[in-house]
């Protein structure tokens, strides 16, 4: 039997052969390290089912309708690739690398062009749509305040750099931006903020909603180039990934705009000593390797060599290829659809924080934040939740204010 | 071929005994439960779909599920991993899919008497994690270790790549529970202990649920060997001017009486080139290398060091030249991440194509292994000139027999097929092919396989002529146990036991 949707005949033809290289194989290293399949043990939720469904699509056994929903269980945390034999070894030289995330992120796409949506990530992005910004919980969100964090820093409007901020970091953890703002000018960095800045539209187009995620790109790229902007500083790895793998893909070549993640630049501030660090944090701390800075763009180093930096901090590592099966649940609009589930992600993640013994746990992403943080106040003792631009700032001896729940 | 279908009333009384939400009857759920890494007949997938999964959390949940499918005659297989290269979890019958994996909690961890208990849908590297921290681990080491579990490992009586150390899955399994096809919940072990590594009181009931493939019931809990980690892993690999040169050295250095020797592996010339031509991470090797052995040796550090140089002298008076300590302990630790990598083949024409691998395994003996290896090159080759979807990925020889090394191996042909092209004729040729290979492994007094089971067209036929008088048996037990043939019906040929 013929798929009979053109859609999905498209999908198909377009994913095949990178779902055979999964379902030839079928050996599923990705399970043990998926932060959905630890947590429901659903072998509907693996990655290799994700992929084996195509070649079900194709063989006509299967159709969108019956497995969108399955689509909605991954955080888009990128450990299935990375765990995959055919990424770790094989290289790309046959094109066999498996590519999970892109294939959950257009099935999503697919199954909003026809007509299947999910009810919290539809309301999500139509008050993402209204408010230019996502719908950070229980805080007012508008054009208005998107850069009320930055009252009293006087922090100009452009230039050739400009800091992105965060919906979460604008809306609900102010005292990220704050701290990040702080250390940039203590630093002597010049840099400004937008005009008007708008969601960046990566959560949009995880949820599937490619239309929508572009008029959110389009018009951030417009503002950028109104205001001179050729270098942008990103404090969020959501914004990070959309800036670097999204936009590129919407613009192509004329995508000229230079990304900066801050651990980056912070961590080059302060090995060219333009960022001292002199007031001791006593702190026993441990890492979270944010999903997309650590699996999807690989940067771990920097964040490690910062906390490093930090006087009097007791810093107990777990190296980065252990923290590929660790997620805080939050990301990929996962929580939004599946709050229970995400709800144990981070619980495991803190669980796994306090067999080390720490006081607090350093993250390098404002969304994981909130999670992590809850479930760190379930523990006995408890264990707080910390960016780690805060510990920097803090140990700069920078009073950063803002709201940090 | 009997199709069953679950009616609704049994889908509710299923919902009572593991709650709604864990049973499964959408389409995506039966079918991603349907398949197995080995070659798949995708044209014919819909045939082999369970009519229902479900997903308990205890053995009474389990026992009951036993029990409805008993009282409707309806088939039932057990799912662990799904990672097993032969059928054993696939539901030739549809029916009901039992997938254990929920089950996956650590009941008890016993330092005193070593031993660990567990729910059987626990993942070997998971539950390494956890012992970490008390020093001691179970060295169960399939292939597959990132996603293999503890069920599977039972069901198949799984290898082990450092059994020759610490034996195989069913010398590491002390005790289980098991849930019969009546429903019943048993314990069976060495005698009746749950910790007891050696007993004569009885029958060793062990063993006949050791490698079952789910036709004798569903294992609930295990006990399982805890051993303390080793202090010292010596992995050194060896190449060889030709075959012979490099089989006469495993000989050697498996007969050498090195107690911490815990793996041999003779990889040979047809190996060596499939790697040379198609595997971009293998570490270049000048010509003259033909064959290849992998060794480890594990152990205490004052054991392992001496062991080691005893080793290297060996392989040196018999030919073998150390491929260097980047080779060696890279491609050691590399070594379950490295076995499903040959996900590419070649066509007779040398276009590359994805190829799914099929690894045919036997049991056989040291001394039958170049006219075995012989066989089935020219077999494979002659299936590879007249259908354009087979390719040939060489040989490995395995040492197979646990705490020693010498006597007999795990041989294994892999052989690369274009599943994307499989249609009736393809498959009809690959399902002969295997049986071809099967055959000369019995023909030369080996065994159909040493791991994976005899469960799949081309070599479950087999099963009567090789287990000969004790086929018989093997079906008065199924009957004795399982009267309504409800347990993972179709394999093993077992269906034979209610034909009269």
């Amino acid at each position: 039997m013929a798929v009979n949707n053109n859609l999905q005949q498209e999908f198909v033809k377009k994913w095949r052969d990178n779902a055979y290289g999964c379902f030839t194989s079928g050996h599923k290293f990705c399970r043990e390290v998926c932060p959905v399949t630890q947590v429901t043990r659903n072998e509907n939720h693996t990655p290799t089912a994700f992929h084996a469904n195509i070649v079900a699509m194709e063989q006509g056994a299967l159709s969108i309708e019956d497995i969108a929903q399955d689509y909605v269980n991954c955080t888009m945390c990128g450990a299935c690739e990375l765990r995959c034999p055919n990424t770790l070894f094989t290289g790309d030289f046959y094109r066999h690398r498996t590519q999970t995330v892109k294939v959950v992120k257009a099935m999503r796409a697919l199954a909003v062009q026809s007509g299947i949506e999910q009810p919290n990530w539809k309301r999500w992005v139509e008050a993402t749509v209204d408010k230019k910004s996502e719908p950070v919980l229980d805080v007012p969100i508008n054009q208005d305040n998107v850069a009320a964090w930055a009252k009293g820093l006087d922090l100009p409007i452009g230039g050739e750099t400009i800091l992105f901020c965060d919906c979460e970091a604008a809306f609900y953890r102010t005292s990220v931006p704050r701290a990040t703002a702080m250390l940039l000018k203590k630093a002597g960095i010049k840099f400004g903020l937008m005009r008007e800045q708008w969601c960046c539209g990566g959560p949009a187009a995880e949820m599937g909603y490619t239309d929508h995620a572009r008029v959110f790109a389009e018009h951030n790229l417009a503002d950028w180039r109104a205001v001179g902007a050729k270098r942008i500083i990103v404090l969020d790895p959501h914004d990070y990934i959309t800036f670097t793998e999204d936009y590129p893909e919407y613009f192509g070549e004329d995508f000229d705009i230079e990304l900066v993640y801050i651990t980056e630049l912070v961590a080059d501030l302060i090995r060219r000593k333009k960022l001292k660090l002199t007031k001791p944090i006593k702190r026993v701390v441990t890492y979270h390797d944010p999903c997309r800075l650590n699996k999807r763009k690989g940067i771990f180093e920097s964040p490690r060599e910062i906390l490093r930096s930090i006087p009097g901090l007791t810093f107990k590592d777990v190296d980065h290829v252990t923290q590929w099966s660790y997620c805080s649940g939050a990301g990929g609009g996962f929580a939004v659809e599946r709050p229970k589930i995400a709800e144990e992600i981070s619980r495991r993640r803190l669980a796994k924080a306090a067999e080390l013994e720490v006081d607090t746990l350093v993250s390098a992403c404002v969304w994981s934040e909130r999670p992590l943080s809850a479930r760190g106040r379930e523990l006995k003792p408890k264990v707080e939740v910390r960016d780690l631009m805060e510990l920097v700032a803090e140990s700069a001896g920078l009073d950063y204010g803002g709201v940090k729940v | 071929m009997s199709v069953v279908t679950v009616s609704d009333a049994v889908i509710e009384e299923l919902k009572g005994i593991v709650g709604p939400e864990y049973v499964l009857i959408d389409k995506p759920a039966r079918y991603n439960r349907t398949r197995v890494p080995a070659p798949f007949p995708v044209h014919r997938w819909g045939d082999y779909v369970p009519d229902v999964v479900v997903l308990p959390a205890t053995a009474e949940e389990v026992s009951e599920v036993v029990k409805l499918a008993n009282r409707f005659k309806i088939p039932i297989v057990p799912r662990a991993g799904g990672t097993g290269l032969a059928d054993g979890a696939v539901p030739l019958r549809r029916g009901i899919l039992v997938d254990i994996k929920r089950m996956n909690k650590i009941l008890e961890i016993d330092l005193e008497d070593r031993a660990v208990t567990v729910q059987p849908g626990i993942n070997m590297l998971k539950l390494n994690e956890e012992l970490k921290k008390y020093g001691v681990f179970y060295p169960d080491d399939p292939a597959s270790y990132p996603c293999s579990i503890v069920a599977g490992r039972i069901g198949t009586s799984g290898f082990s790549l450092i059994s020759s150390r610490y034996g195989h899955t069913r010398d590491l399994v002390m005790s289980m529970q098991v849930v019969l096809p009546t429903g019943e919940i048993v314990e069976v072990g060495d005698g009746g202990g749950r910790k007891l590594r050696k007993s004569s009181t009885g029958f060793q009931l062990k063993h006949l649920f050791m490698g079952h493939q789910g036709t004798l019931g569903i294992c609930t809990e295990a006990t399982l060997e805890l051993v303390p980690r080793p202090e010292a892993e010596f992995a050194a690999f060896f190449g060889y001017r030709d075959f012979e040169a490099a089989y006469k050295s495993t000989g050697a250095m498996t007969k050498s009486g090195l107690a911490t020797l815990a793996a041999v592996v003779l990889f040979d010339d047809k190996k060596v080139q499939y790697l040379r031509r198609d595997d971009e991470a293998y570490i270049p090797q000048p010509k003259s290398v033909n064959s290849v052995i992998a060794t480890a040796i594990y152990g205490v550090e004052d054991e392992v060091r001496a062991a080691g140089k005893r080793l290297l002298r060996i392989a040196k008076e018999t030919g073998g030249k150390y491929l260097g300590d980047e080779v060696s302990q890279g491609d050691w630790a590399s070594r379950h991440d490295r076995y499903a990598t040959p996900l590419h083949g070649r066509l007779l024409n040398g276009q590359v194509v994805p190829m799914c691998w099929h690894c045919e395994d036997s049991a056989i003996n040291y001394s039958v292994i170049p006219k075995v290896r012989k066989e089935w090159h020219s077999i494979a080759e002659r299936y590879i000139k007249k259908y354009e979807i087979f390719d040939d990925w060489g040989c490995f020889f395995y040492t197979n027999a646990a705490y020693k090394p010498w006597g007999d191996y795990l041989a294994e042909i892999d052989i690369g097929i274009w599943e994307q092209r499989l249609n009736e004729e393809n498959w009809r040729a690959w399902v002969e092919c295997k049986r071809e290979i099967t055959q000369v492994a019995l023909k030369y007094g080996g065994s159909i396989t040493a791991c994976h089971g005899s469960t799949r067209e081309g070599d479950a036929e087999f099963v009567p002529v090789e287990m000969k008088g004790g086929f018989e048996v093997m079906k008065r037990i199924k009957k004795a146990l399982d009267p309504n043939n409800i347990m993972n019906p179709g394999k093993n040929m077992l269906d034979k036991a209610y034909e009269d």
